[in-house]
């Protein structure tokens, strides 16, 4: 996988590391049961904190999609095929979505533009074939 | 003329052939200690800075040379080493100054205005890691392992009284300096062995606009001078083995064979700087499948490796404090350098430079 950050962006470094593996698991690129470096490696690595790459993983595995352990390090726990989430976060990720798309419409974006840049998000994202079709807007 | 001050004149040449050479296999993207961006990388302003330092080197190189030839056969064998610090010191302020230039140009012109400033990792490189070559450090214990076998046969019939390292003091027959040679070779193999394996686990040199292509080029990069350096070090201990074998009357040398010694020292010299031309910088200079299979061809919008010349003090020594990585890719020419924000890289300097330290004090010490 690769994982580029803007260490001088205005985005918070942990959470661009946390959304760049949440975009590489939606991608296929970091399927469920891969492992990711420890945090010290990325750390090593992205030459930040050793602390920034542990509030990433934290994050992730308190979403469920990392599992962290002493023996296997950090893995994957989630990806598109493993089925539907917790109605708990679907509640919660529709409200996210809502402000988001709320934010293209408040900005002028003309609907079919806003649905036009949805479908060429998820055109990206590596649905298994039994769910495709529902993938699509 | 000892074997010693040949190799200090050996070095003069080496070191400033090295250092006239190293804008060449220098990341192209930081030529001078100078972070840039790509489309920058040939401008105007860096090619004069590089034919100009390279000419002014080229000149220290030969007049250091021939300063150095002229000195070693008057006995100071001192003096050959006193060349090679004023050499690297002009050096040094030639690099100061193309470093300067290049970066008043940089800033006036505002080259990394609008770019987007990425760090770009592979994580393939900690989930499928390089493998160290230890077949490759075969051949520099097999030497130790003869010097030793040298050394215990030779040892009844050393005479009372036995040449010091190469040759300039003489010391007492004792197991310490009849086996100095022996420990100096097994000092040095582990220190670059070690060194290698701080390497191997630290971070890839690679760019930002296409880590994939640039991962693969370092694991080649890293592959190819890891054997060189291996092979460099059998080269130094049989070196020190040939010094041992004339320290242990096992053959006198006189007139040009007095630099027997020094041979193999120079043979993995060259080697490792043929292999280091071939392969630049973090394999800048290798030819490699860009953009990555199946990808598309990188752009500005990949994004510029960040700007980092604030963490790297006059171009050469890296300090960061939020960075963990104890060791970093060169800023110039081809290697590695410490992080001497990090405590643990004071740690490994401490014990590089307490062991030698040590052993000579333990030595004194004892009457050994």
């Amino acid at each position: 996988m690769l994982l580029s950050i803007e260490p001088d962006g205005p985005v918070p470094i942990y959470q661009q590391i946390r959304d760049r593996i949440v975009e590489a698991i939606a991608g296929g690129r970091q399927p469920a049961g891969s492992g990711l470096p420890s945090t010290r490696q990325l750390a090593v690595d992205l030459g930040v904190n050793f602390h920034t790459v542990n509030k990433s993983y934290d994050l992730l595995r308190q979403e469920g999609l990392l599992r962290l352990s002493r023996k296997s390090g950090a893995v994957v726990q989630r990806d598109p095929g493993s089925g539907p989430p917790h109605p708990d976060w679907s509640r919660d990720w529709a409200a996210r979505l809502q402000t988001l798309l709320a934010e293209a419409a408040a900005q002028g974006l003309p609907a079919p533009d806003i649905l036009r840049a949805c479908q060429a998000a998820i055109a990206g994202f590596a649905f298994p074939a039994d769910n495709q079709a529902e993938g699509q807007p | 003329m000892s074997t010693g001050s040949l190799a200090a004149v050996v070095m003069v040449a080496f070191f400033g052939a090295m250092m006239c050479l190293a804008p060449a296999v220098t990341r192209p993207t930081v030529p001078f200690g100078v972070r840039v961006p790509p489309e920058h990388a040939r401008a105007t302003v860096i090619r004069r800075e590089r034919h100009t330092y390279q000419y002014r080197t080229a000149a220290i190189c030969a007049c250091c040379t021939v300063i150095a030839v002229l000195v070693h056969g008057h006995g100071s064998w001192w003096l050959a080493r006193l060349v090679l610090l004023a050499e690297l010191a002009a050096d040094f302020g030639c690099y100061q100054i193309a470093r300067r230039n290049i970066t008043a140009v940089k800033h006036a012109e505002r080259w990394y205005a609008g770019h987007r400033q990425v760090m770009a990792t592979d994580t393939s490189w900690r989930t499928d890691p390089p493998r160290f070559p230890v077949r490759w450090l075969m051949p520099a214990l097999a030497v130790i392992a003869a010097t030793v076998i040298v050394g215990v046969i030779r040892y009844p019939d050393l005479p009372a009284r036995l040449a010091a390292g190469f040759g300039h003091r003489s010391a007492p027959k004792s197991v310490v300096s009849a086996f100095a040679i022996v420990i100096g070779q097994v000092y040095v193999t582990l220190l670059w062995t070690g060194l290698m394996l701080i390497v191997y686990r630290s971070r890839p040199d690679i760019e930002a606009a296409d880590p994939a292509a640039s991962t693969r080029r370092y694991r080649r990069f890293l592959a190819a001078c890891t054997r060189a350096i291996l092979i460099l070090l059998a080269l130094v201990d049989l070196s020190l083995l040939l010094a041992a074998l004339g320290e242990w009357q096992v053959y006198r040398a006189s007139g040009p064979g007095s630099a027997l010694p020094v041979l193999p020292l120079a043979v993995g010299l060259l080697l490792l700087a043929v292999v280091t031309f071939r392969t630049g910088q973090g394999g800048s200079r290798l030819p490699g499948p860009s953009p990555s299979p199946g990808g598309r061809r990188p752009g500005p919008a990949d994004g510029a490796d960040r700007d980092d010349d604030r963490f790297w003090k006059a171009g050469l020594i890296y300090l960061n404090r939020d960075d963990p990585a104890i060791m970093v890719g060169a800023r110039f020419g081809v290697g590695w350098t410490f992080n001497v924000a990090n405590p643990m890289a004071w740690l490994v300097i401490a014990g590089i430079i307490a062991v030698p330290a040590g052993l000579i004090a333990i030595a004194a010490a004892t009457g050994l």
